[in-house]
């Protein structure tokens, strides 16, 4: 989540997409289905598993010629994948439940991260330790973000300024009083290549937890290719496994691609992604479940926090359990 | 006056006639591109936050744009006093019209941190160079017949810059005047998209960024109808006031 342009493009960008509907439909190429998965930001360890299924050729020997498009700030993301110019999209659970509100027609079929890595990173010198104790400083968070909603209603944030998210963690280096939104395998480890000393403090720990880098498609699609959907899964599944087991060959590809992304910071993501894919408990053949509970938990506090208006959706038809494999044993 | 309001007031209603009709019929989701009518009950509901950001951006419009006309007009009166200072420095000013906003604002909060003096630092160098290159060319092109009277008169350089290129370069100035209040909407809201003002008070930047990136077509609309209409109002007055100064110029002629 670094350097953000944050452009005011999306509005027109989504207007262009008008009359583009059907040129991303999966294509047979050569015997195997064509697929566009775009990415919701720039290649980073959120999206590892996604690149290691195509750089260990896994998409391939499901019988799929993939190619991943890397995002970027307000890339139309949802609107892309509904107007059908790419098959699947990755995109965070609350996005998804917020798009599902506005209309667009996507589901989540899988959810490689558990546990949201949306964090609050303050100064270790500030003494603050969680964020209920988050005051007195400036702190830097996109209003677009519902996560930003949710602290707000939250947090007291007693003396606390909230200013836009300037898209790097420029301000923080020099800024003892200032803390700022990241991911924990991003922004805490660009901060700390450049000296600082960050703490992370978690969403999740108290309770906004929506799953992140959810792979979605149109319902349509879910309907129609129900196969091709259940491939694309089983072979992105595989690459989480690979990214959490071997990602040397992974991490090449995503530094290739990020070059902000040096092979420390990378390797230091991987280590704080991990457990998040992983938590205590769960084993690699479960990764990218999803649970119903959790979809509606998420959905009553977008509506609490007035991101999403009530009555617009239910949580249900925002994801799908139907393309996940059936573990064995159950 | 009837006729003056009139056919813009038609183009506008055929322009709404034809967009709520092409919605009507083609029936894109609302999320893609929303009717008229869902765009005016957004911005109904959501009167009161939109009228605020507007305030908070109009105030910082105004601060870039008369920090723009008067650093603008003094860069102008020493180019026009100095030929190499002009040709030092022009080419650098040439660099405020062409440098990417987007990629200097970042820097600009991390220098000057966020708040209204950032939003008003951005939006004043957005409409500055119209000013410096219509003020200079003003004063610049000055019949030399009427210099060389002035020379012939003994003038003073400070009169031939008081009496004569001064007042040569109103015309100018009152057109750059109109260029720069529109950009200066622009650049608040540019401003706005990096730095706010600080808790609870919020401009149409941030209005924007939100609406856009939680996918609230309609209300996104009303922001952008609400900045357009900012920008005819600070053009409008602008205008107004450069045409009483224009028709007092031109009595003084």
């Amino acid at each position: 989540m670094t350097h953000t342009l944050r452009r005011w493009t999306g509005a027109l960008a989504a207007c262009a997409l008008i009359g583009l509907a059907g040129c991303g439909q999966p294509q047979p190429a050569g015997g195997r289905d064509h697929v566009r998965i775009a990415l919701n930001w720039f290649p980073e360890p959120e999206h590892g598993g996604f690149y290691a299924a195509l750089v260990h050729g896994y998409y391939q020997e499901a019988g799929l010629d993939v190619e991943i498009l890397p995002g970027g700030p307000d890339v139309p993301l949802l609107q892309q994948v509904a107007a059908g110019q790419v098959t699947f999209g990755v995109e965070n659970a609350d996005l998804i439940l917020i798009g599902r509100a506005a209309g667009v027609p996507v589901q989540s079929v899988l959810a490689p991260i558990q546990v949201s890595p949306r964090c609050i990173m303050v100064h270790e010198e500030s003494g603050i330790t969680r964020l209920e104790d988050l005051r007195d400083l400036t702190l830097a968070m996109s209003p677009q973000n519902p996560f930003y909603h949710y602290l707000l209603r939250r947090v007291p944030l007693t003396g606390v300024t909230v200013v836009p998210y300037p898209g790097s963690v420029a301000r923080f280096l020099v800024d003892k009083n200032y803390g700022q939104q990241g991911y924990v395998f991003s922004e805490p480890l660009l901060a700390r290549r450049e000296g600082a000393r960050p703490r992370s403090l978690l969403l999740s720990e108290i309770g906004f937890n929506p799953y992140t880098s959810t792979l979605f498609c149109t319902d349509e699609l879910a309907r129609t290719r129900p196969d091709l959907v259940r491939r694309v899964v089983a072979a992105s599944i595989r690459g989480w496994q690979q990214y959490l087991r071997d990602p040397a060959a992974t991490q090449r590809r995503l530094q290739e691609l990020n070059p902000e992304m040096t092979p420390d910071v990378l390797a230091g993501g991987l280590e704080a992604l991990r457990p998040l894919v992983l938590p205590a408990g769960s084993r690699p053949e479960s990764i990218g479940r999803m649970s119903a509970a959790r979809w509606d938990e998420l959905l009553a506090q977008l509506e609490e926090c007035g991101v999403v208006p009530g009555g617009k959706t239910t949580a249900a038809a925002a994801y799908s359990l139907d393309f996940l494999p059936v573990p064995a044993g159950e | 006056m009837k006729r003056r309001w009139l056919p813009p007031l038609l183009v506008l209603a055929g322009g709404l006639l034809l967009w709520e009709g092409l919605v009507a019929s083609f029936q894109p989701p609302a999320y893609l591109l929303p009717a008229p009518h869902q765009v005016a009950l957004a911005a109904f509901r959501h009167a009161p936050a939109l009228l605020g950001a507007t305030a908070w951006t109009a105030l910082a419009a105004a601060g870039g744009f008369l920090l723009s006309m008067s650093l603008g007009l003094l860069i102008a009166l020493l180019f026009s006093q100095s030929e190499t200072l002009r040709r030092g420095c022009y080419p650098y000013a040439i660099f405020l019209q062409t440098v990417p906003i987007v990629a200097v604002a970042p820097l600009i909060i991390i220098w000057f941190g966020t708040g209204m003096g950032s939003v008003v630092l951005v939006s004043f160098i957005i409409s500055l160079f119209p000013v410096i290159t219509n003020g200079t060319a003003g004063l610049l092109r000055v019949d030399p017949a009427l210099l060389d009277l002035f020379r012939l008169y003994r003038a003073s350089r400070l009169q031939v810059l008081l009496r004569l290129r001064l007042p040569h370069a109103v015309p100018y100035l009152v057109a750059a005047a109109r260029i720069s209040s529109g950009l200066s909407v622009i650049g608040a809201i540019v401003g706005e998209f990096f730095a706010g003002y600080g808790s609870g008070r919020q401009g149409l930047g941030y209005l924007i960024t939100l609406t856009s990136g939680q996918l609230k077509t309609e209300y996104l609309f009303a922001c952008v109808l609400a900045s357009a209409g900012l920008g005819l109002v600070i053009f409008w007055s602008v205008g107004r006031v450069g045409d009483t100064v224009l028709r007092k110029w031109q009595e003084e002629r």
